[in-house]
């Protein structure tokens, strides 16, 4: 009988665990939220190939490129409403040879590509106080790129798989030129160790208003000169796995100072 | 009363197993279609238990393309080597050279090509430094690799798009049919079948009939025993982890951290120079040795762990085996017992199975 009873148990637990998960998501509704990550440089909006000075450092970008993740909308009681499979790439950028490229076929040239946007569909109507998300990838997919949810991909050149032979996402791409007026650098700040994985919490400055019949968006600024604040770009203009204190600061850049909610609507 | 509460127990475990599948199914990301047939895998008695891939469970087909996959030259961009190319089955898949040119650049790797077996146990890192969590995402390292295989996975999933019996087979295994993540899958389903345990040591171990030990075999057992075994641990003869054994004093951070080892993945300073302890079995025809081959037979290695030590703050405390001080000693006698056991740890049967050989051939 004990035993009767200790799988009772047990299969009482497994119920928890099983409902759990649905907890935290709650896709039951009809609105839709266009998220907007707009990329800026302090004031000025971002643009590639265009010069941006930031204390003395001029910096030129050819890509800008981020996994945004686990996008989560707090609700003015405290509700939290998942985004399930919510893996988007977020670029600005020119045409990208493909790692494993080795002749002329078209598919190998990732294009030009520009992504602000994410709309968030099946938000249940309501009022909601804030917004989580996260930069980069969590370390269940990060650690196995075999598993797939949303737009993560192994075919677009934001996975590293041979750089130090940590097979997984690059979580932040930001490449160019720096020149500090004398000496001009090839720029590649990147971040993506498990460690890097950081989540934002932002309070919305009004109440987003999800209904049915009407649309409601959240812009959110992405301030590329906040990505390096803090570090020495013209002595580590390349940022990697091989240089992980700094890369660990320029992810906690991204945790803390890039981004920030520009409008609701 | 007994009879009835055998059937509430009964029914508790049906149950039971309905709620643990109906929540396994939410997580899986393959559900087995009725075409497939399962495979639990063969464990050698004296083996540990095996971890099962939830994410990728095993099925007949699923490895059988894998091993369709593992042999076909389509998957390197010059459409000329396979995995197979660097891992030989009759070298227990290994590929007999330090440092290999094999690959698509000509270009000599820095690092020395890994045997391939027993990896349903590898569950602490692949590669020399374990930058790798699983088989799935390692598989996307060597097949990308500018020096190695370096295929575009587009130009990959195009060329076996155009084959109708991998379009047929891959859409038997996963329900998305032949992609590049799919290749991947297949691929760790038959590397986890590469187990070897059918050596003369494992009949003996297993006391199977006429199975024995040469009095210098059972001597070099027990000299590994006391001397070799707490790395290269159990019945894998690997414990899976990381080790300074002193084979270099410095640890410079030439070609991306390449000679750190260990530490270029944790960055934790205690791991600099360490490396994953290759198991003994099959050593005998995995020649040359260390992370780049820098051994090329056992008595260079037996030399080593004697007389070659190098120290550095890292250097494995394991090694101080000699009055305390660095080094193993051996005595001819001794040496010659370990290398008549590391014979008995060759696993004949698995370097010719045919059921493991290029089904291509």
């Amino acid at each position: 009988m004990k035993k009767l009873l200790s799988i009772i148990g047990l299969s009482a637990l497994l119920f928890t665990s099983c409902s759990k998960d649905k907890d935290a998501v709650t896709l039951q509704g009809e609105g839709k939220v266009t998220l907007t990550m707009d990329a800026v440089f302090g004031n000025q909006d971002f643009a590639l190939n265009k010069d941006f000075k930031s204390s003395g450092i001029t910096y030129n970008f050819n890509k800008f490129r981020y996994w945004l993740s686990n996008v989560v909308l707090v609700s003015a009681t405290g509700q939290e409403v998942k985004i399930s499979g919510s893996y988007y790439l977020m670029e600005e950028t020119g045409e990208i040879k493909l790692t494993g490229v080795n002749n002329d076929l078209p598919t190998t040239i990732y294009p030009a590509t520009k992504r602000e946007n994410v709309v968030l569909k099946e938000i249940p109507a309501g009022n909601y106080k804030s917004i989580k998300f996260s930069v980069g990838i969590d370390q269940k997919y990060n650690d196995n790129m075999s598993l797939q949810s949303g737009e993560l991909s192994q075919l677009n050149g934001m996975t590293n798989v041979s750089w130090m032979w940590l097979t997984s996402y690059i979580f932040t791409s930001a490449a160019g030129k720096v020149s500090d007026g004398t000496t001009t650098k090839n720029m590649l700040l990147e971040t993506g160790l498990n460690a890097n994985y950081k989540t934002i919490a932002l309070d919305l400055p009004k109440s987003l208003n999800v209904s049915a019949s009407e649309s409601a968006s959240i812009v959110v600024n992405a301030d590329l000169s906040k990505v390096a604040d803090g570090i020495d770009v013209m002595t580590n203009p390349v940022v990697g796995a091989s240089k992980a204190t700094v890369m660990a600061a320029v992810a906690n850049n991204y945790a803390t100072k890039v981004f920030t909610v520009k409008s609701v609507n | 009363m007994i009879g009835k509460c055998a059937f509430l127990r009964i029914a508790a475990l049906f149950f039971l197993l309905g709620v643990a599948f109906s929540c396994k199914k939410e997580n899986m990301s393959e559900e087995i279609s009725q075409a497939l047939h399962a495979v639990k895998l063969q464990v050698p008695v004296n083996f540990p238990p095996v971890m099962e891939h939830v994410e990728n469970p095993l099925t007949k087909e699923g490895i059988e393309l894998g091993r369709m996959l593992f042999y076909d030259v389509r998957l390197s961009g010059n459409n000329k080597i396979s995995c197979a190319s660097c891992h030989r089955q009759d070298l227990a898949f290994s590929d007999g050279t330090a440092l290999t040119k094999v690959g698509v650049s000509d270009r000599a790797l820095t690092r020395h090509a890994p045997v391939l077996f027993n990896l349903a146990w590898a569950e602490n890192g692949l590669f020399w430094d374990g930058g790798s969590k699983n088989l799935e995402s390692q598989a996307l390292g060597p097949l990308t690799s500018a020096d190695e295989m370096f295929q575009d996975l587009n130009v990959l999933e195009q060329e076996l798009k155009a084959d109708p019996d991998y379009v047929k087979r891959f859409g038997i295994v996963f329900k998305d049919g032949v992609r590049s993540v799919n290749v991947i899958k297949a691929l760790s389903q038959f590397q986890r079948t590469l187990i070897s345990g059918t050596s003369k040591y494992d009949q003996y171990k297993r006391s199977e009939p006429g199975a024995s030990l040469t009095e210098s075999e059972l001597l070099g057992m027990n000299l590994v025993n006391t001397k070799c075994k707490a790395c290269h641990r159990g019945e894998l003869f690997t414990d899976n982890e990381y080790h300074n054994n002193g084979i270099d004093a410095t640890f410079n951070d030439d070609h991306e951290g390449i000679y750190q080892g260990r530490f270029r993945v944790t960055f934790n300073p205690l791991d600099l120079g360490k490396f994953k302890t290759p198991s003994l079995r099959n050593v005998l025809v995995t020649a040359p040795y260390m992370h780049d081959g820098r051994f090329k037979t056992i008595d260079e290695v037996l030399d080593h762990y004697q007389s070659g030590i190098k120290i550095s703050p890292t250097t494995d405390q394991l090694l101080y085996q000699n009055q305390g001080q660095v080094g193993i000693p051996l005595t001819q006698k001794e040496r010659q017992a370990i290398i008549a056991f590391l014979g008995t740890l060759t696993d004949h049967e698995f370097i010719t199975n045919k059921k493991i050989s290029n089904p291509h051939e």
